[in-house]
Formats: structure tokens, C-alpha cells, sequence
């Protein structure tokens, strides 16, 4: 995780977690309508970015869930928050609400 | 949807056409949503003219258009149906070709299988004759569609089995994948009978599978039936009802069922242009006939596309405006919907009918509170 990453994420309190049976979620944004599916990583993910956390501590946590994490684990944990911050779910600490 | 090169009007591509291409059929479904003419003869004699679907294919290309879907009626039903698969041929589209498979003689299934990438699908009800004869209207139609599967599979083509699912015959889905396996199909899809023209009269006689047994069943299909087989199974139910791993895992995810209109045209069997099938009973829903009209007009200008692109998924009502997968749904079928109620924003029936049931799953709607 690069340095400039690690700064504080924190999930956008307005998005609704709708979990499901099979521990796939829907993330809802009831201001714009869009819905987001998440498989059971991403929805691991989001509590912890309910809580906020920094980005390396993110990694970090997913890795040390998970037995048999990827190679590239980090990378797509990296490019999975950053996808979440770009669609507007989350923010990084200092940014304002768009 | 794109920005066009102004960025400023949304330019929509015509992706696909949908060709009903014969206003008749050698067989005489109980369950058929465009209701043709059943004809017992060798060929269709009221069909698409071959001339007018080469000027709409020169029409349509610079609008975007590379897909193909023949439909019908039975599409094989056409006299000309080889030269218009060369046609396609030709100009490098994707082709559909949607069968009851009796008349795919060796020679069509070759000339499909010429295309590259053509994707076929056959009807077939059930794995026992008799039933699957009862639903199709014609004696000895059963060794037919199986001689046209296996002429189609002897070209190198693995079609799609397509099943629709009425009182009758969910005893045969097991047997049905059991038999396309066998047949070296590709997939098999399960569809859901629609209350549409002759369907709409199964419902009435109360020839419908119950919603409550339609949401098992699918429920079955993704979670028991699939991992007795290597086909593909797809259970053609809108996606508040499937699992989301089904739908959007990259691994193994069939993708969802969603709404194609704002890239997809019907062409009816006379030329006309239509909202997919449904311009054969519903004439407000015809745009313009390709004899007379230009495309891009039509296509451009048609009040009821521009009414559709502005207003979907947004005046979605009923369950549908709830739903939070109204984005990726559109509704499921904005035809099936408005053939239902003359409404563009009726929602879908099987949802609409799955919630007054209490039977639509909480999750996927706005307030969780509506369903109590
Ligand atoms: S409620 Fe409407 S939008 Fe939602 S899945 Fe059903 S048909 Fe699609
Ligand atoms: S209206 Fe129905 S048939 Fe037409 S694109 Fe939509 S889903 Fe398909």
C-alpha cells in the first residue's frame, strides 16, 4: 500500500448494507438510487470501513481473515477501496461530502 | 449509453434488431406470446420481404446495429430464410436464431454455423413426447425438434434448450437437462410462462405454475438442479429473485435479465417497426414500417422510445419503483409490461404478483417496511 494511500477511509453513513442469505450484500445510496453488489470480502470490508480505518490497517485485517489470501491480496484490496471512494460510498479523511 | 461526438443529445445505437420474421408457424403453441397463424404447410407465406430486410440491415449498420435476432413465428418458417442468414453473414453481425427446431435440416443448421459466433436456441417442454407435443400443438413435432437439435449439434453448434414452465410440466425440467445433455446442448434456460396472447389464456384457465412454486422452483434450479450438470442453467425470473453471487460473481456469475430496449428494435413480419413482439397485438406500440418510414427516423423521433429513454428506469411504479435493482432491470420486459396494463411503467407481473403475496424478497427493496 503505497504512503499517500494510508489516510482514513470511512464509509459514507448514508449508504444502507442490505445483507443477504448467502453473505453477499447490496450497498443502496437512497440519495442517487444506485445499488452496488458486494460479495462476502467486500461486505467484510465495508464494516470495516463503518468504523473507519486506515487504508494499511485495511490490508492488513483482510489478510490476517483470510487463510489462503492471493498473491495480489493487497492490490485488490487497494483498488477495491479506492473503488469504493470513487463511486462516493466512502471518503477519505479531509475530503468534504460532494 | 453514449455522449455523441456534441456531447450534448444522447446518442442511443440500435445494438440488435429483433426479426419476427414469419406472421405464421408450422406449430401451434399453447403458451406463444405473439400468436401467429398457425399454418400447415412447407414454408410461411406471410413473412418478411428479403429485399425490404436487406434495405433495413443497410439502415441500421451506420446506427450501430451488430446483432441480429431471428424470432418469429418460426423463423426457419421463412422460404428465404438461407439467403438472409447470408446476408448477415456477410455484413459481420452476430446472429440469434430462436427455433422450435423442426425444420433445421442439416443444410440450415450448416448455413448458421457459418456465421461466426451464431447462438441458437430450440423449444423443448419436456423430455416426454407427449407432453411436450400437448404444449407444442403437432403429433410427431417431438423427433422433429430433436432431429433439428441434432443436425445443429452435427454442424458444430451447441444450442440453448429453452424450456417454458407451465402447470404441466415442471415434473420435466430434470429430465429435460438429462436430454440436453445427451443432445451435446450448450445451456439450458428455464423461461417462465408470460400472460401474454395464448399465455394469457393459459393464466386465465389456470394452466399458470403458482408464483410461490415459480420462486421455488428458481430456487431449486440455482441451488440443486445446477450442480447435477456441467450446462449451463439459466431460470429466466427477474433479479430481485436471484441470488446476487449468481448474478454479478465474475467466476460464475449468468448475469441478470435486464430490459434491452433502449438498444434493441422489433421488426414485425410486414415490415413494421415495433416494441420487440408485442406490435403484432398491441398496434400503438408500431413505430413506422420500414417500406415507407426511414430507420434513423423512426428510431430517433419515435415519441414512445424518447418517452421510454427519458423516463426509465425513473417512473418505473408499482414494486418496481421500490426495487433497488430497478438500475440494472429496467423493469425486465417494458413490452411484457405494457401488453399487461397499456402502461410503459407497469411494473413486471412477477414481481408485482411475488409481493402481494408477501413473497419479494425484503433486501432488495428501498423500505424494508412495505412488505410486512
Ligand atoms: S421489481 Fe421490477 S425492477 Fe425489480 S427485479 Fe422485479 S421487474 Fe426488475
Ligand atoms: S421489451 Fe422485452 S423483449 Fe424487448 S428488449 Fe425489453 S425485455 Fe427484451
Amino acid at each position: 500500500m503505497s504512503e499517500s494511500l494510508d489516510t482514513k477511509i470511512t464509509a459514507n453513513p448514508l449508504i444502507v448494507l442490505r445483507e443477504e442469505f448467502d453473505d453477499w450484500a447490496l450497498l443502496f445510496n437512497p440519495d442517487t438510487g444506485n445499488t452496488f453488489a458486494l460479495n462476502p470480502m467486500g461486505v467484510f470490508i465495508w464494516k470495516i470501513l463503518e468504523q473507519g480505518e486506515l487504508s494499511s490497517a485495511i490490508t492488513r485485517k483482510v489478510c490476517e481473515s483470510t487463510q489462503d489470501a492471493p498473491p495480489d491480496a493487497e492490490k485488490q484490496v487497494e483498488d477495491f477501496v479506492l473503488e469504493i471512494v470513487r463511486l462516493g460510498l466512502a471518503r477519505k479523511e479531509g475530503e468534504r461530502d460532494s | 449509453m453514449t455522449a455523441n461526438s456534441a456531447g450534448t443529445k444522447p446518442f442511443y445505437p440500435i445494438a440488435e434488431l429483433y426479426f419476427y420474421l414469419t406472421a405464421d408457424c408450422n406449430l401451434n403453441c399453447r403458451h406463444c406470446w405473439i400468436e401467429p397463424r398457425h399454418l400447415a404447410a412447407s414454408a410461411s407465406s406471410s413473412c418478411l420481404d428479403p429485399a425490404l430486410f436487406v434495405k433495413i440491415i443497410d439502415q441500421a449498420v451506420p446506427l450501430g446495429l451488430n446483432r441480429v435476432k431471428f424470432t418469429g413465428g418460426e423463423p426457419l418458417f421463412h422460404p428465404r430464410i438461407e439467403d438472409l442468414i447470408d446476408v448477415v453473414k456477410k455484413r459481420g453481425l452476430r446472429l440469434t436464431v430462436e427455433t422450435n427446431g423442426t425444420l433445421c435440416t442439416r443444410e440450415i443448421a450448416e448455413k448458421i454455423a457459418s456465421v461466426d459466433n451464431a447462438f441458437v436456441s430450440v423449444s423443448l417442454d419436456a423430455a416426454n413426447p407427449e407432453i411436450h407435443e400437448w404444449i407444442r400443438g403437432k403429433k410427431g413435432c417431438f423427433a422433429e425438434t430433436l432431429t433439428g437439435i441434432r443436425n445443429l449439434t452435427g454442424a458444430g453448434l451447441h444450442p440453448q434448450i429453452i424450456m417454458t414452465l407451465m402447470k404441466r410440466n415442471p415434473g420435466e425440467m430434470e429430465r429435460v437437462v438429462r436430454l440436453a445433455e445427451s443432445l451435446k446442448a450448450g445451456s439450458v434456460k428455464f423461461n417462465v410462462l408470460q400472460p401474454t396472447a395464448r399465455g394469457e389464456r393459459m393464466f386465465a384457465e389456470g394452466q399458470a405454475v403458482d408464483i410461490a412454486d415459480l420462486i421455488a422452483l428458481g430456487k431449486w434450479v440455482e441451488e440443486d438442479l445446477s450442480k447435477t450438470t456441467i450446462l449451463p442453467l439459466y431460470y429466466d425470473q427477474p433479479p430481485a429473485f436471484r441470488s446476487l453471487e449468481s448474478m454479478f460473481n465474475p467466476q460464475s456469475g449468468l448475469g441478470c435479465h435486464t430490459c434491452g430496449i433502449f438498444t434493441i428494435l422489433g421488426v414485425l413480419a410486414g415490415g413494421s417497426y415495433a416494441l420487440c413482439g408485442i406490435g403484432e397485438t398491441v398496434p400503438e406500440m408500431v413505430f413506422g414500417n420500414a417500406a415507407r418510414d426511414s430507420l434513423r427516423d423512426v428510431w430517433e423521433n419515435s415519441p414512445v422510445l424518447n418517452d421510454i429513454r427519458s423516463g426509465l428506469p425513473a417512473r418505473l411504479e408499482g414494486v418496481c419503483a421500490e426495487c433497488l435493482l430497478k438500475n440494472v432491470c429496467l423493469g425486465s420486459c417494458i413490452a411484457q409490461n405494457y401488453y399487461s396494463r397499456h402502461n410503459l411503467w407497469a411494473p413486471h407481473w412477477y414481481c408485482e404478483e411475488a409481493h402481494r403475496h408477501g413473497l419479494f424478497p425484503e433486501t432488495r427493496l428501498r423500505q424494508t417496511e412495505t412488505i410486512k
